[in-house]
């Protein structure tokens, strides 16, 4: 899996299930102060990223994410 | 006693979006029942009519709000949307102690409920569950979903009773306001369409099956061809106030409330009770103080199911005789479940407005079972200042709201 690929798959997720607008997607961007989710929103992009792509996220990952590179860099760590 | 009236206004109906579309459709005698295809997906399930609510700009309500909603809540909150703007009312005015909410629901979101449980009971597993689906799906969703996006701080009562979830509401906002609890209270209730809803009701014999191609002709409340109940989607929200403070901030009033009773039959689960139906309008006359004849139209509660409409009929026969003007306006939409009591009222509302005593579509020839009663068979234009509106629910829960126009 390509780091390509995960950051493709994740700016899909953010537009489409969180409403993210594109241009806020970008590297250093956090989820919580940049933009607008919650706790809640962790556990659920987990969820919608391990479906995705079929890797070993659990929902407890979502406390060790903050921003979207960090998240990546989790992935790719799994996959 | 303090006085309650209402000063805001939000529906979403298979009739209209808005009271002026509600009042429209119901002028034209509109059908909102339609043919659902989709639903031939499910083995051996006959019925295929349905009142939908032609409405999913979702968008309109922030995603952080929406996420844990599923139809039944973001139809609700729309509604909410569009009767504070009616009302008129500041983010202080909503936000405080002294401001509440009651609204309602049969079922919390069925798609949502679908989906979960659907995967959870079939793979033996909660992993890959979304963290929302339960908000969406849990009894008290509507109103504990409302509460959170509109920053709700006053009491907040979900009343789920099936079919008098949103009439139990008003009444709850009404009691809530006149004993002295709340200053201003927001009620209502919804329900969104889903073959479950009308699937439960089949396997007991009640829905109508015979209608499928000529949805316009479902239901037909006391009328000797009718054939069941049709399920229906939609929601409503009110603003109710004391009387006294949005006379003094000027605020548009629709009407009072001048009375509410619920009671129970307290005998079998889902058999409609005659007895207890009159006992809870002649409760709700004694709560306005006044006698029956001062009712100038009933809006009935009358689903079209065989059973129902006769008890009903009877109780109200008991009540107050032959010569009061009675409809069940679901004829034009269906069965609203949840939300029927607050879009039934909003009916009633109109009509204190306009005068229209609304016909009982599709009712061509009344059952000779059923009481005597001034059926209205096609529109007619009343000079009254009073309606009732009456709501019965499985577990033999029974509503009755009363409204009068406001003096100028």
């Amino acid at each position: 899996m390509t780091e390509e690929l995960v950051r493709a798959t994740l700016k899909e997720v953010l537009i489409e299930e969180f409403e993210v607008e594109e241009d806020e997607i970008v590297t250093g961007a956090n989820f919580f102060e940049d933009l607008d989710m919650d706790s809640l929103d962790a556990i659920d992009l987990i969820v919608m990223m391990d479906k995705k792509l079929n890797i070993d996220l659990k929902a407890e990952d979502a406390q060790k994410i903050r921003t979207i590179d960090e998240f990546v860099a989790l992935i790719m760590t799994r996959a | 006693m303090r006085r309650v009236v209402i000063t805001g206004v939000g529906v979403l109906s298979p009739l209209g979006n808005d009271m002026q579309e509600l009042q429209e459709g119901l002028e034209s005698s509109r059908s909102g029942v339609v043919h659902v295809e989709s639903w031939s997906e499910y083995k051996d399930f006959k019925t295929r009519v349905c009142g939908l609510v032609n409405w999913d700009d979702y968008k309109v309500i922030p995603r952080k709000s929406r996420r844990s909603m599923g139809r039944v809540a973001i139809m609700a909150a729309k509604t909410m949307q569009d009767a504070v703007k009616d009302a008129g009312l500041s983010e202080e005015q909503i936000s405080n102690p002294r401001t509440g909410i009651s609204f309602g629901s049969t079922m919390g979101s069925d798609e949502a409920l679908f989906d979960s449980i659907g995967t959870i009971a079939k793979e033996k597993t909660f992993i890959g569950q979304n963290s929302m689906s339960f908000l969406k799906f849990m009894s008290h969703t509507v109103a504990a979903n409302i509460a959170a996006m509109f920053k709700i701080h006053g009491r907040n009562i979900p009343a789920c009773s099936a079919c008098t979830s949103s009439s139990m509401a008003i009444g709850i906002g009404y009691e809530s306001i006149k004993y002295g609890m709340s200053d201003m209270m927001f009620v209502g209730g919804s329900e969104e369409a889903h073959a479950y809803n009308a699937g439960i009701f089949e396997i007991m014999a009640a829905t109508s099956t015979r209608y499928n191609d000529t949805p316009d002709q479902t239901p037909r409340p006391f009328d000797t061809e009718r054939d069941g109940l049709v399920t229906a989607e939609g929601a409503g929200t009110l603003v109710l106030e004391e009387y006294e403070a949005a006379k003094a901030r000027g605020a548009k009033i629709y009407g009072e409330i001048i009375g509410y009773a619920t009671s129970c039959d307290g005998e079998h689960i889902t058999t409609p009770s005659s007895a207890g139906m009159e006992q809870v309008m002649r409760l709700a006359l004694d709560d306005a103080n006044i006698t029956p004849d001062k009712v100038g139209y009933i809006n009935a509660h009358a689903t079209s199911t065989p059973k129902g409409d006769i008890a009903e009929s009877h109780a109200t026969y008991a009540v107050f005789g032959d010569k009061t003007p009675i409809s069940s306006t679901k004829g034009y939409m269906g069965h609203i479940l949840g939300g029927c009591g607050v879009v039934e009222s909003i009916i009633g509302l109109i009509s204190l407005k306009t005068g229209l005593l609304p016909a009982n579509k599709n009712l061509v020839k009344v059952d000779e079972t059923c009481a005597p009663l001034d059926y209205l068979l096609e529109h007619r234009y009343g000079n009254h200042d009073i309606v009732m509106n009456n709501n019965f629910a499985f577990g033999g829960i029974n509503t009755s709201l009363i409204f009068k126009k406001i003096e100028e």
